[in-house]
């Protein structure tokens, strides 16, 4: 099982999160993020970066997550993302349509890109269907596997700008797990940790 | 010169459009929240801290709250308790929902923060029910009961005992942030404002005349 690192702001949905022993069980060590600058990172194989860091001590620590991923890391990234330091990001944000599920014929507007991926083993579309506030737009050599229509990407894996592995989406299931809302978040949170400790990546 | 509160910000994404919104440029600054320990507090009002912030950090400034409080200046906190940094206050209980009818507003007691403020509107938005409040306090002996999911359980709070200063707990969304939504929860914000004013005034009229 990987070691897996969390980054804990001390707010309380992520304080609900991420010490729910459903979820708590596969994370080895809760890293406070006023420490993170003082944390070695070297034991673990995964860093989880949740959404609604404080922006100042996530940019302070830029370098040391770019730099535990070029150590061969895993580093997954959540929520929207309005500032620049993951490496080769393109962040667009959009308008977030809370409301797409009450129009008639409702559609979400997003695709599996590649449903042979492993993670789709242990989650569906439907988990990970609830809103979103922008989308990514990688470079060449990323893996997308859930996009919008017009081919944006909601969550991708990109292997190529450094020399670990950086898991991206745009959701933000731990703010809404943990703020009790949005039932799909606990069923994608369920599937999502397991293939982060034991999955293919 | 202070404005009148102090916004404590947990410098999140989902936060930084109140940096430069005109409702907060004209009468709040805005603080990093881990700029607090070394805030000087004695020029404001009011202390307005959202539910992003970091209740591990905050939990280390409780004396500093204790202080401001003790001074007959205004607490507010809007969100889901979890550590022990406000005096008097429970920790946040998350209401078990059997159905959407659970998550039903009701006002209490006229208050000019609700003023005018539909239940039906907090209650409901585009339809849908638990946007305003997915859970309660206990609140202390004595404390003025705003509003509440049910008949019983405390949404919204005023307490003016535990310390010489005024509490507001609310376990929901920041009430400041209900504006430009075109229906009656939109007065909530200067309302709130109003009473910041007015409660700060009066507790000030009661210290000096005590």
């Amino acid at each position: 099982m990987r070691k897996i690192a969390i980054l804990y702001s001390g707010n309380s949905v992520h304080h609900k999160t991420f010490y729910d022993p459903r979820f708590k069980k596969y994370i080895a060590s809760h890293i406070y993020l006023p420490e993170l600058a003082s944390t070695a990172l070297d034991e673990f194989d995964v860093l989880y970066v949740p959404s609604q860091l404080n922006g100042h001590l996530l940019l302070q620590s830029k370098e040391k997550i770019i730099n535990f991923a070029e150590n061969g890391g895993i580093v997954a990234v959540f929520g929207p993302q309005p500032w620049t330091w993951i490496p080769n990001q393109n962040w667009e944000e959009r308008p977030t349509n809370f409301w797409w599920w009450l129009e008639k014929d409702a559609k979400s507007g997003l695709n599996l890109v590649n449903p042979d991926y492993h993670l789709f083993h242990y989650i569906t579309l439907a988990d990970v269907t609830w809103h979103h506030h922008g989308v990514y737009w990688p470079i060449e050599g990323c893996e997308v596997l859930i996009a919008t229509d017009d081919g944006g990407a909601i969550f991708y894996v990109d292997q190529v700008s450094t020399k670990g592995t950086w898991i991206v989406a745009t959701i933000d299931p731990d703010y809404h797990f943990g703020s009790y809302f949005m039932p799909a978040t606990e069923r994608f949170l369920l599937g999502f940790f397991p293939w982060l400790a034991e999955g293919k990546i | 010169m202070c404005k009148t509160i102090l916004y404590v910000d947990p410098g999140h994404a989902f936060g930084l459009k109140k940096r430069t919104h005109p409702f907060y440029a004209k009468d709040f600054d805005i603080v990093d929240q881990y700029s607090f320990a070394k805030t000087d507090l004695s020029g404001y009002r009011c202390i307005s801290i959202p539910g992003f912030i970091d209740q591990e950090y905050m939990q280390t400034q409780r004396d500093k709250i204790l202080e401001f409080l003790h001074d007959g200046k205004i607490l507010i906190f809007c969100g889901h308790l979890f550590r022990d940094w406000i005096p008097g206050a429970s920790m946040f209980i998350p209401k078990k929902i059997n159905s959407f009818q659970d998550y039903a507003v009701h006002i209490q007691k006229n208050h000019m923060i609700f003023k005018g403020v539909k239940e039906d509107d907090m209650t409901y938005n585009k339809g849908v029910a638990g946007f305003f409040a997915r859970g309660f306090y206990q609140p202390p002996k004595q404390a003025e009961i705003l509003l509440t999911l049910g008949e019983n359980e405390v949404v919204t709070y005023i307490d003016q005992n535990t310390t010489n200063g005024i509490i507001l707990l609310h376990a929901g969304n920041d009430l400041f942030s209900y504006m430009q939504a075109n229906k009656t929860t939109d007065r909530i914000s200067t309302q709130t404002f109003a009473w910041v004013q007015a409660a700060y005034d009066q507790r000030q009229k009661e210290r000096v005349s005590n």
